[in-house]
Formats: C-alpha cells, sequence, structure tokens
C-alpha cells in the first residue's frame, strides 16, 4: 500500500450503523408493497433505492473520500447513457406519434393480455396465450390453404383481448385504452358506418380511417376476403 | 520482486488499481444502466407487463437484498481489517461475503426453477425476458465476484497484496447497488 494510500483512506465511519439503516430502509421498501396505493409503493421503492445506493456508495466505496477525479469518472458514465437512452425513449415508451403507428408492439400488447376464460388456473398468463395468439395469427394466414377460416374464431383469439369475447368493447385490454374498443353489439355504432370502411379499419388500423390507432392494423393476418367475412360476422353481433 | 512501475506511479493520485477498479464501474454502470433504462422504457410502455410482473415473488427478492447488503457489510469490514494490516481478519470477512454469493445464488437458482416449471421461460414474453437478461447479467457479475473474492481471500491470509481487499470490495460494492435498482424494478413496481 503506497503513502498517499494511506493518507486518503483512513476513514472507516461505523459500519454497523450504516449496515442497520440499509436493513430498516429494505423493510421499507417491502412494506411499501402492501399499501397497495401506487405512488406510495413507487416512492417508498424507489426513493429508497436511491437513499441505499448513496449510502453504500458513499460509506462503502468510500466514494465520500475518494478523490473528485473519480467520481468525474462515474458520473460522465452515468450522464453519457442517460442522455443516450433519453434520446430514444419516444420511441420505445410510445406505441404512436404524429406520423407513425407501430402496430407491432400494439399487436404484441394484445398478446400479452390473456383470455377471459383462463386468468386464474395458476397457470402462466403470458405465456401459453402469446403462443396461442402466435398460432392463431398462423392459423389465419394459412387459412385459404389448410383449415376453413372462421371469423367467429379469429375474433374469439384475437380481437376479444380488446373488444370482448362477446364483442361489446369490453375485452380486458380495454381497461388500458381511450378511445374504447368498438362496441359491435350496441346499434348506435353501426348508424354510420359502410362496410368498406370497417374491412379498411381491420386491415389499416384505426388510423388509417381516422379512429384511433390504438386500433391495430391486421393486414398481415387477413387477407381482403377474410375482413369481408370478418365484417359479416361483426353484423351477426349487432342487437345481441 | 520489482514492483512494476505503474503500481507505484500515480498522476491522479488515486493508487493505479483503485482507479482501474474506478473505470471498471463506470463501464458497468453504462451495461447495467443501458440495461435497466431500456426496461423502464418498455415498461412505460407496456402496462400489459403488470400481468407478468405480478407473478414475481416479492419475498424471495427482498431476501436476496438482504443477502448482498449482508454480504457489502462484511466486504467493508474486510477493508477495515486490510487497513489495519490484519489480512488474517479480512480473508475471514471476505469468506463471509463469498458465502453470501452463493448463498444469493442458491436462492436464485431455486427462484428460477420454480418460475421455469411454471412455464415462465425467457421466450414466454417481454417481461420474463428482461427479467431473465437483467438478473442473469448480474447473477453472472456476483458468481465472477465470488471466484475473484476467494483468489484475494487466500492471498489477503497470508498478508499479501492487502490492498487488492479494497479493489474487490469496491466492485463488489457496485454489483449490490445494482440489485439495489434491480429489485424495486422487478419485484416491487408492479
Ligand atoms: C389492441 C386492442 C384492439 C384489438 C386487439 C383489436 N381492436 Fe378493433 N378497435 C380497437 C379500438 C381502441 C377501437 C376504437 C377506435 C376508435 O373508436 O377510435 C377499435 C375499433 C374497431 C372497429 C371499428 C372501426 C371504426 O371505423 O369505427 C372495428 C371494425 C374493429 N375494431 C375490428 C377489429 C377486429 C376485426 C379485430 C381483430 C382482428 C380487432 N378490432 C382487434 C382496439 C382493438
Amino acid at each position: 500500500m503506497s503513502e498517499q494510500d494511506r493518507d486518503t483512506h483512513q476513514h472507516h465511519p461505523d459500519y454497523w450503523k450504516i449496515y442497520v439503516a440499509l436493513v430498516i430502509l429494505l423493510a421499507i421498501s417491502v412494506v411499501g408493497t402492501f399499501s397497495g396505493i401506487l405512488w406510495i409503493t413507487f416512492i417508498m421503492a424507489f426513493g429508497v433505492a436511491l437513499v441505499k445506493a448513496t449510502l453504500v456508495a458513499e460509506n462503502f466505496m468510500h466514494l465520500k473520500w475518494e478523490k473528485v477525479i473519480a467520481k468525474w469518472v462515474l458520473g460522465i458514465a452515468l450522464i453519457l447513457m442517460v442522455l443516450f437512452f433519453a434520446g430514444v425513449s419516444p420511441d420505445i415508451m410510445k406505441d404512436r406519434g404524429l406520423q407513425w403507428v407501430n402496430n407491432a408492439d400494439l399487436a404484441a400488447t394484445a398478446r400479452g393480455i390473456p383470455d377471459e376464460e383462463e386468468p386464474e388456473k395458476g397457470a402462466p398468463a403470458s405465456a401459453p396465450d402469446s403462443t396461442k395468439a402466435a398460432a392463431a395469427t398462423q392459423t389465419a394466414a394459412a387459412a385459404p390453404a389448410a383449415a376453413p377460416f372462421s371469423p367467429e374464431t379469429t375474433f374469439k383469439t384475437v380481437c376479444a383481448a380488446c373488444h370482448g369475447p362477446e364483442g361489446e368493447g369490453n375485452g380486458p385490454g380495454a381497461a388500458a385504452l381511450n378511445p374504447k374498443p368498438a362496441n359491435f353489439t350496441d346499434p348506435a355504432f353501426w348508424t354510420d358506418k359502410t362496410d368498406s370502411v370497417l374491412e379498411k379499419a381491420i386491415r389499416q388500423g384505426g388510423a388509417s380511417v381516422g379512429k384511433s390507432s390504438a386500433m391495430p392494423a391486421w393486414g398481415s393476418i387477413l387477407t381482403e376476403a377474410q375482413a369481408k367475412q370478418m365484417v359479416a360476422y361483426l353484423h351477426t353481433l349487432k342487437g345481441k | 520482486m520489482q514492483t512494476p512501475i505503474a503500481t507505484t506511479r500515480s498522476a491522479t493520485g488515486i493508487p493505479t488499481g483503485r482507479l482501474a477498479i474506478w473505470w471498471v464501474v463506470a463501464s458497468e454502470i453504462v451495461i447495467f444502466g443501458g440495461l435497466l433504462l431500456s426496461y423502464v422504457m418498455h415498461r412505460i410502455g407496456h402496462p400489459e407487463w403488470a400481468i407478468a410482473q405480478a407473478h414475481t415473488h416479492t419475498f424471495v427478492g427482498a431476501f436476496n437484498t438482504f443477502v448482498l447488503l449482508t454480504a457489502s457489510f462484511t466486504a467493508v469490514k474486510g477493508h477495515e481489517a486490510a487497513e489495519k494490516g490484519d489480512g488474517k481478519k479480512a480473508a475471514k470477512f471476505l469468506y463471509l461475503t463469498m458465502g453470501g454469493a452463493c448463498l444469493f445464488i442458491l436462492v436464485k437458482s431455486l427462484e428460477w426453477t420454480s418460475e421455469i416449471l411454471e412455464g415462465y421461460t425467457i421466450q414466454a414474453n417481454g417481461f420474463w425476458a428482461f427479467y431473465y437478461t437483467a438478473a442473469g447479467l448480474h447473477a453472472l457479475h456476483v458468481i465472477a465476484g465470488a471466484i475473484v473474492i476467494f483468489f484475494v481471500a487466500r492471498d489477503a491470509a497470508k498478508g499479501r497484496n492487502l490492498q487488492r481487499v479494497e479493489y474487490v470490495g469496491i466492485y463488489w460494492h457496485f454489483v449490490d447497488i445494482i440489485w439495489i435498482f434491480l429489485f424495486p424494478l422487478l419485484y416491487i413496481a408492479k
């Protein structure tokens, strides 16, 4: 150990106290989850994490007594990293902007929402669902050649996540959406609709007909003919 | 044995070994920071991940946080002992830290096994992909830390290279800090 090292590094606070403080903070962040109130949980979890990290960095890593250049090294790395990711954040956090809609992202959201039937079976809601949705996608795409296309089955597997199994616009995904997914059972919905507009909405997404882009485009899994059949099926839901 | 020049010369006033560790930590900030920020951004964009995230075990995560905090505590006690020239005591503390690392990995393996058996694999969806990537990269750091700590402790017990006790400790505390953020991100903010 060099001489200067001795000079700058003879600081040893009472590590017990810091350790006990860290454990208490940990307990607080866990207790926060019981409040059930989102912002309390968040403040307790991330506020506490920041305090804990500072305690460890300053006292255990001895940053408090370290030469300032070490702090610069760490600080610059941190700032550059945050700058870079802040720059790309709008593209990642949003699924649409003024000029664009990320349909793949919206479809992923729809797949991530479990079916009504089996949310509480203890089975992983997300895992089989995503495979199921993928499988549904494949069958729908392969439909003309293989099994006959069933608009009802496709609706129940793909669209029901948002539109609800009966088309009432109340699927599990609806809660997070504004405007709400269309309610096909409501006669008021049908008053000003033409089939060609609905087909376009289905194949090219809500934004293509001036509606919400939360309605994804399904052109990649539904042919024009299938979209027609789908609209015919939607008609049968009216007034149910 | 002749000491390498780099060990004795220092333009920054920080011993070269320790400065090197700070650079390691700086690069780790970019690696983990990038991963964690990507996760945060995707998580904000995907409210439905909450459904998947509800399945993580808060208490298992909390227990492992406790284990890491304790291992950090023993690491810094080792540093204190090393600076007093007591290599034997420093080594004892470092072995405790190593034990903490092993306990952490043991708990992690059990946790992952049960989750994978339930069908929550890395391919299940975006949340689980991040879950296994972030926690997995962190676990690799814990394993690497345990191995390095073992060699440093073995040396320290013989009174050799005592300054390394501090250096390995700085790395270890950083691994601890990563987990301090991973814990609320993956287990609490549901
Ligand atoms: C991610 C959720 C989501 C999924 C999945 C979804 N939709 Fe929609 N859909 C919406 C929303 C939201 C609206 C309402 C748009 C508005 O009113 O601005 C909508 C509206 C519609 C409309 C009415 C468009 C109009 O002109 O008013 C039709 C038709 C429709 N969806 C068909 C479908 C079909 C068919 C599927 C399955 C292949 C489907 N949707 C899957 C969210 C979804």
